[in-house]
């Protein structure tokens, strides 16, 4: 893939506030790309500074090579759909889709109407070029949108949180609709969204944005699995902080335990498949101990990686490599991150694990497909979240049982 | 592409444009402003204006007791004005804000701009025609048989210049406070119930509080320009009846006196901003937090 | 219950002197007392051939025409940089355009009179009070102009742009159209305030009164008072009819905008 749009150092103030903060971004052509963030955290300005409506205080902005210093929305090769939409109320949904063609003198005029329907249909609104385009439902406002930016056939397509205005029914069906339409034209997709989920569904990669600033860009397994810093961390999912040490570095290979056979059981329950996509997502990018089907460790397959040994408050000590911790990662304090879903509460007749503690329950909280229990662990500061599927046959625990937690090395993360 | 400046392009746009109607209200508004109280320190030499700095203008305004009594009367009608409009004001405001069904609102705001918006002069022309001496209350009280000889205390004195200033100020009164209880959140006045209170004490606890700033934004609104007319005294005052404005306009059209006029005028001026600003004082912890 | 009552003896007083206008303006009788002797027409006859009546129409629909333009272009400056972005002392900028809606119309007049004829030692006419109707309508216009613009999402414009448009053709071929009914609804409001001003025009006309100037001289005459019956009742008439288009537009604009309406003009 060629690099499509790259930021380069763009600093955004207004007055004295610093809106972005060195802004350093590459952008793949064909990419579906996502800027995640809370309100505020300029994610939006950065959109618009890509699109042409914002200027950059420092920095540069470049488009297929081309600097965009001075060139301005109307000539950018981006086109957006906003957030509210903006479809223009005096106008029918074919004039709405057809703005954007007159100022185009490569498009024949009678070749137009076809372009039109042709978009309208794309996007599921074959035939309603003659309504008005104030009588059109919030869905249907969003696929006019589309068409009308897609038309042009940009470089790249800038979408301001085009899906928070729906309700959620609506909302995951047009991911998937999303998804489907950015395979089928092939464009870059820039897509801003304050929805952890919605991102993590959607795109290749992912800018995750606090203050102005990008706290992380990866694919959106790497994000779920190996955030780089506890906000991040807190921002995309749940997770557990616990105080620990890290008491020594460059440890003994771990294979000598894993051979004795105590480090990982086989699973034997099949896992339960929901309609939730971010729960198969996470499924796929962060198995637990209680739903994967792990013969083989990673240690048998990979060259043994460098060691580090975690002692952790209340849970005991932890071996994990390099990856799972900072760079330059020393010895000392540390905080270490674990997933409720790679916790595991282990229920009669489960075969014992290499990690286990006592537990007992503090709080229940029943999802329907999930439970999630906050539990109590001698010596780990605050209590525990653990996520459950609620597996066929499978009890959900009541406040004050006691129970044992089992945890894994590998899912384990350093800050 | 603008680094370094402090305004974005959005912004310069917006005071490029700005400019223009704030320039056209500094030469026509602020320049002759300036230019009457500069006049108010000049004197009248028959003919010619004497441009030497002087106070005596102002100490004219503050020997005379005419003057004095012109400017007591006018700002003592405007405020009864203010009063009186307000207070009848208020509960039309709060009619169509919470009884009126949300479409038929604008029809009666419509309905209540209309008079506001047709000739002043024939409005206040038609309260002489109603008040007058064979006028239709008069006639209506003798016919009736309620009177014999017809009433006099209704015309051509300050009762008169009050009741038709109440009369033409309404719509500006009733648009204020309307605006505000538009704005006040229906659950709070169901929360002030939950919480134990009637409908009544509701009213005092809730609603009028919530709706002082519109309140206060009428009786500005009122007070403000009323001080100014001089159509309704002139028409309606009689000689007992007569104005602060009566009085500047005779200094400017017809004793040709414009430094005086100008005096006047700022005296006026500065008495009611005083006063709108004493009122606002008073009323700060109700405009506190708002908007 | 009572609430309603009141406030609909509240209508009746507001419209009790406009109500009696038709009443005299067909009565046939030069004074205006009860009770009324009969009908005639002859007062609307007598407006037919009244030259300076005429004369002083003709320069109040001009000064009325030139006020609507010019304060409804000042008004869509105003109201267009109020949905823009927020600078330092804008607030302060606006309060003072705003000023000439609370500032005593005489304090107005004089001030305008004291710089036109005293400094400036102009003569004044139609375009004199032109002027200051125009300082006086700008407010008006603001305040009906800013629910036009600020209804409109300001993403429609960048919608435009964004499709290739320049900042001008987005501006005319979006924003323009949208608050069309708006910029109608004031230019109407704006023409009836002019027509209706007296206090000021009464200060700076030159030769050629004004139509309510042209009044208030007729007012001193007790035979003519019928006509001006006759006459006040066409210009209410007039008033209303403006209004009423005015208002229908306003409310065409708040639907076209997709916003919901909260009231009336102010």
């Amino acid at each position: 893939m060629t690099d499509l749009i790259k930021l380069r150092g763009v600093n955004k103030y207004y007055g004295t506030y610093h809106a972005l903060r060195d802004i350093d971004l590459t952008i793949r052509a064909g990419e579906f790309f996502s800027l995640l963030g809370p309100s505020g955290c300029g994610k939006t300005t950065l959109l618009r500074v890509i699109a042409g409506f914002e200027g950059v205080s420092a920095g540069t902005v470049m488009i297929s090579d081309r600097d965009m210093a001075n060139v301005p929305p109307n000539q950018r090769p981006t086109n957006m759909v906003f957030q509210s939409y903006a479809i223009f109320p005096h106008l029918t949904v074919a004039e709405n889709v057809a703005f954007g063609l007159r100022k185009r003198s490569d498009i024949a005029k009678s070749a137009r109407a076809g372009l039109v329907e042709e978009a309208l249909e794309m996007v599921g609104l074959g035939g309603y070029g003659k309504r008005a385009a104030h009588a059109l439902s919030g869905g249907q406002r969003q696929r006019v949108a589309l068409a009308r930016a897609l038309i042009l056939k940009p470089k790249v397509l800038l979408l301001d949180e085009p899906l928070s205005a729906l309700d959620k029914k609506m909302r995951e069906h047009m991911q998937v609709e999303l998804i489907r339409l950015q395979r089928h034209v092939g464009i870059t997709f820039i897509l801003v969204t304050h929805d952890q989920e919605e991102a993590l569904v959607m795109s290749d990669r992912i800018a995750v944005m606090f203050a102005g600033e990008i706290g992380q860009m990866d694919d959106p397994e790497t994000l779920y699995r190996r955030p780089k810093s506890r906000r991040v961390a807190e921002f995309i999912g749940k997770m557990n902080f616990l105080p620990g040490q890290v008491v020594a570095l460059s440890g003994t290979d771990a294979k000598a335990d894993v051979a004795t056979g105590a480090g990982q059981a086989p699973g034997t329950v099949p896992p339960n498949r929901t309609n939730r996509l971010l729960t198969d997502l996470m499924d796929k990018i962060a198995p637990g101990t209680d739903t994967t089907e792990d013969t083989e460790t990673p240690a048998d397959t990979a060259p043994a990686p460098e060691l580090m040994t975690v002692e952790i408050a209340g849970l005991g000590t932890a071996q994990i490599s390099v990856d799972q911790a900072p760079e330059g990662a020393k010895l000392g304090d540390a905080a270490v991150g674990i997933r409720p879903e790679t916790l595991a509460i282990l229920f009669e007749g489960e075969s014992p694990k290499r990690h286990e503690c006592p537990g007992v329950v503090d709080e229940v909280v029943y999802y329907g497909d999930m439970t999630y229990y906050d539990v109590r662990i001698k010596d780990v500061p605050q209590p525990l979240t653990i996520a459950m599927k609620n597996l066929i046959g499978r009890p959900v625990l009541e406040v004050g049982a006691t129970c044992r937690v089992a945890w894994d090395d590998r899912a384990l993360v350093l800050f | 592409m603008n680094a370094g400046t402090a305004l974005t392009q959005d912004q310069s746009r917006a005071i490029r444009l700005l400019g223009v109607p704030f320039v056209y209200a500094v030469l026509l508004l602020a320049v002759p402003l300036g230019a009457i109280v500069l006049f108010s320190f000049w004197t009248q030499d028959f003919m010619a204006v004497d441009t030497t700095f002087t106070l005596d203008n102002y100490r004219e305004i503050a020997d005379s007791p005419i003057y004095a009594m012109l400017l007591q009367r006018s700002l003592m009608v405007s405020g009864i004005v203010t009063a009186v409009t307000v207070v009848l004001a208020y509960p039309v405001a709060y009619f169509i804000s919470f009884h009126v069904a949300p479409s038929k609102k604008s029809l009666w705001l419509f309905l209540i701009t209309i008079p506001f918006w047709t000739s002043y002069l024939i409005r206040v022309f038609l309260w002489k025609v109603i008040l007058g001496y064979n006028g239709v209350i008069n006639s209506g009280l003798i016919q009736v048989g309620l009177i014999e000889e017809p009433l006099t205390f209704i015309l051509y004195n300050v009762n008169a210049v009050i009741i038709t200033l109440a009369h033409a100020f309404a719509p500006f009164a009733i648009l204020p406070i309307f605006v505000v209880l538009e704005k006040i959140d229906r659950s709070l006045l169901e929360a002030s119930q939950d919480l134990g209170e009637s409908r009544l004490s509701t009213f005092f606890r809730v609603t009028l509080p919530l709706s002082m700033p519109g309140v206060v934004g009428a009786v500005l609104i009122v007070f403000i320009p009323t001080v100014g007319d001089y159509v309704t005294p002139e028409l309606m005052g009689g000689a007992g009846g007569k104005l602060i404005a009566n009085m500047i306009q005779t200094q400017f059209l017809q004793l040709n006196n414009a430094p005086l006029g100008a005096a006047l005028a700022i005296v006026a001026m500065l008495c009611v901003t005083a006063i709108a600003l004493v009122f606002v004082f008073l009323n700060r912890r109700w405009l506190r937090g708002r908007r | 219950m009572s609430l309603r009552v009141y406030a609909i003896a509240y209508l009746i007083f507001l419209y009790a002197p406009i109500v009696l206008l038709p009443l005299f303006a067909f009565n046939d009788a030069t004074i205006i007392a009860f009770p009324l002797s009969g009908f005639t027409t002859e007062w609307f006859s007598a407006l037919k051939t009244n030259g300076s009546l005429h004369g002083a129409l003709t320069n109040s629909l001009i000064i009325a025409g030139c006020t609507a333009v010019f304060s409804t272009l000042l008004g869509m400056c105003a109201a267009r940089a109020a949905a823009m972005s927020h600078f330092p002392g804008k607030g302060g900028i606006t309060g003072f355009v705003m000023l000439p809606l609370v500032l005593p119309e005489i304090i107005v007049a004089v001030s305008l009179l004291v710089i036109l004829r005293q400094v400036l030692g102009l003569d004044l006419g139609n375009w004199t009070i032109i002027m200051a109707h125009v300082l006086i309508c700008t407010p008006f216009s603001i305040a009906i102009l800013n629910g036009a613009f600020g209804n409109l999402d300001p993403s429609m414009e960048e919608a435009a742009l964004d499709l290739g448009e320049s900042r001008w053709s987005a501006f005319r071929l979006v924003t323009l159209p949208l608050v069309m009914p708006g910029i109608i609804s004031s230019m109407l409001i704006s023409f009836t305030i002019s027509l209706d001003e007296f206090i000021i025009a009464f200060f700076l006309t030159g030769s050629d009164p004004t139509l309510p100037v042209y009044i208030w001289g007729l007012l001193r005459f007790p035979a003519q008072l019928p006509v001006v019956m006759a006459l006040g009742t066409i210009l209410v008439a007039l008033s209303i009819i403006l209004l009423t288009i005015a208002e229908l537009f306003r409310r065409r604009g708040i639907k076209r905008s997709g916003a919901k309406d909260t009231g009336g003009f102010l």
